[in-house]
């Protein structure tokens, strides 16, 4: 269809996106990837891979890319509608795969799983209160998606206006409708969570704990985005620079971290007394190494610094 | 305490009282004729929620959330345990042992403003500001304090600790922490 052999499909509880998907795949003739079929692939595979992510993470990291090559792959041979599994994170970079949300409001899946499963609605409402969450949980634990974000898909459906043939003509006419994206273009599109153009290189250890640590509370930051002009010769050429570490947009706060001894960090001092006099509107903080320490022993990692 | 690992005592246990009661007849001021939603966060905040909720004569309703901990391997905060109440049109008071970076508190406050509540407010048995790094009002507290790890009165170290009824620094080789501590009139 289109520019697309694959399309993933995540789906709220009851938004009937298991039978969307179920239409796309016949409709289109495409193969349909649900749970079973899923750990078969994973299972043939050689070596054999595990189902669900594993906890560690760099075991996970290497998971990820290994199912995500696995995923791709099987993209250039195979057409297939992947149905949950976390396909919108796997797949995101790759061109052929159309990713698809499937929602509907609360009072219309609760309906559903009350006629569905004959159940009262408290029973109904816990039922559906628990598999979103676990749902939610799967995705963030394992992939660090808030999956319900709209900005990780090519369309989002919600199925409270439309039945599963609807739905289907919809995303039909949408995948036709997309235009192939640019080269690079889709992995800026559904990869990137903050602000940042590409993967940074951190000039020390401490930065990208510290930015993980920002990751992990949701506040997004920049790396190193400003240079300031410090001092500048008689030609006007600038002699003196500073470039913060982080800057926090949030708060509009840039973050200078240093894991230098007190004594040895009057040098950047100098320059943030600088930077505050000739810029005073610029809101900058140091954390310093016994700064930094707290906040490393708050968060019981300091072992893995000393 | 004779452990080695604990500094100069910060907050005596009648100082300690008589600054939750004091906080605790603000609260009654600020929240008279409401019923607020008080929002212990587990595990630190407990000791100082009984101590405080003991004090304050306003009815209330009690609930407590969890966050996960920062740990190698989670990419997100998730919030382990949530509330129950619903917290829709209703003024939330959240209590916190400490508010140092921010980081944890900016989270729960963006977490609870999605619910829709009349208000959130924080009452923090201590703050750090010099330490933040994360931009959040603590509208209440008992302690301001510098830049120093304490320890007691439901904060801990490695999970020690938290059971003190006073608050300690936690021992400083260098001696900062003694000599910041001086400069506030505190030591032994």
């Amino acid at each position: 269809m289109g520019n697309f052999s694959v399309i993933t499909v995540s789906r709220e509880v009851e938004s009937l996106g298991d039978e969307v998907a179920l239409r796309l795949s016949r409709v289109l003739g495409y193969e349909l990837i649900n749970r079973e079929q899923w750990m078969a692939l994973l299972e043939g595979h050689s070596p054999a891979l595990s189902p669900e992510p594993p906890e560690e993470e760099g075991e996970r990291e290497r998971w990820m890319a290994e199912v995500g090559r696995l995923l791709e792959e099987l993209a250039e041979k195979r057409a297939f509608v992947l149905l949950g599994r976390g396909g919108q994170k796997l797949l995101a970079r790759c061109a052929r795969a159309f990713h698809l949300l499937v929602v509907a409001p609360v009072p219309v899946r609760l309906r559903r799983i009350m006629e569905r499963y004959r159940q009262d609605e408290v029973t109904a409402s816990r039922i559906l209160a628990e598999q979103d969450r676990q749902r939610e949980r799967f995705l963030l634990r394992f992939f660090g998606v808030d999956w319900r974000n709209p900005l990780h898909y090519h369309f989002v459906l919600n199925t409270a206006f439309y039945d599963v043939e609807e739905s289907c003509q919809l995303v039909l006419e949408a995948m036709k409708r997309t235009r192939p994206p640019s080269s690079g273009q889709q992995e800026s599109f559904f990869t990137r969570e903050g602000f940042l153009e590409k993967p940074v290189v951190f000039s020390h250890p401490s930065e990208e704990e510290f930015a993980r640590i920002l990751d992990f509370y949701g506040i997004r930051w920049l790396y190193e985005p400003r240079t300031f002009p410090l001092e500048w010769d008689s030609e006007g050429n600038v002699v003196e620079a500073f470039a913060p570490d982080f800057y926090l947009p949030d708060f509009d706060l840039f973050i200078e971290l240093t894991t230098q001894k007190q004594r040895l960090t009057w040098r950047k001092n100098r320059k943030v007394r600088k930077l505050k006099e000739l810029y005073p509107e610029v809101k900058i903080k140091v954390v310093y190494a016994r700064d930094y320490e707290h906040i490393l022993r708050k968060f019981d990692l300091e072992d893995n610094h000393e | 305490m004779s452990d080695p690992r604990l500094g100069v005592r910060v907050f005596t246990r009648e100082e300690i009282q008589r600054r939750v009661e004091e906080v605790a007849h603000e609260i009654d001021r600020d929240y008279r004729g409401e019923r607020p939603v008080l929002i212990v966060i587990l595990r630190g905040a407990v000791y100082f929620a009984v101590d405080l909720t003991r004090a304050l004569t306003i009815p209330f309703d009690l609930d407590f959330m969890a966050l996960s901990p920062f740990r190698l391997g989670l990419r997100r905060a998730e919030i382990e345990k949530d509330v129950d109440v619903d917290l829709k049109g209703r003024h939330v008071l959240i209590l916190e042992d400490i508010v140092d970076t921010g980081l944890t508190l900016n989270f729960l406050v963006r977490n609870l403003e999605r619910r829709l509540p009349q208000s959130v407010r924080v009452c923090s048995f201590l703050n750090c500001p010099v330490r933040r790094i994360a931009e959040v009002e603590v509208h209440y507290f008992c302690f301001e304090i510098p830049d120093i790890y304490v320890v007691g009165y439901g904060l801990d170290f490695r999970g020690d600790f938290r059971n003190l009824q006073e608050v300690y620094a936690l021992y400083d080789p260098s001696g900062r922490s003694t000599q910041v501590l001086k400069r506030m009139g505190k030591g032994r």
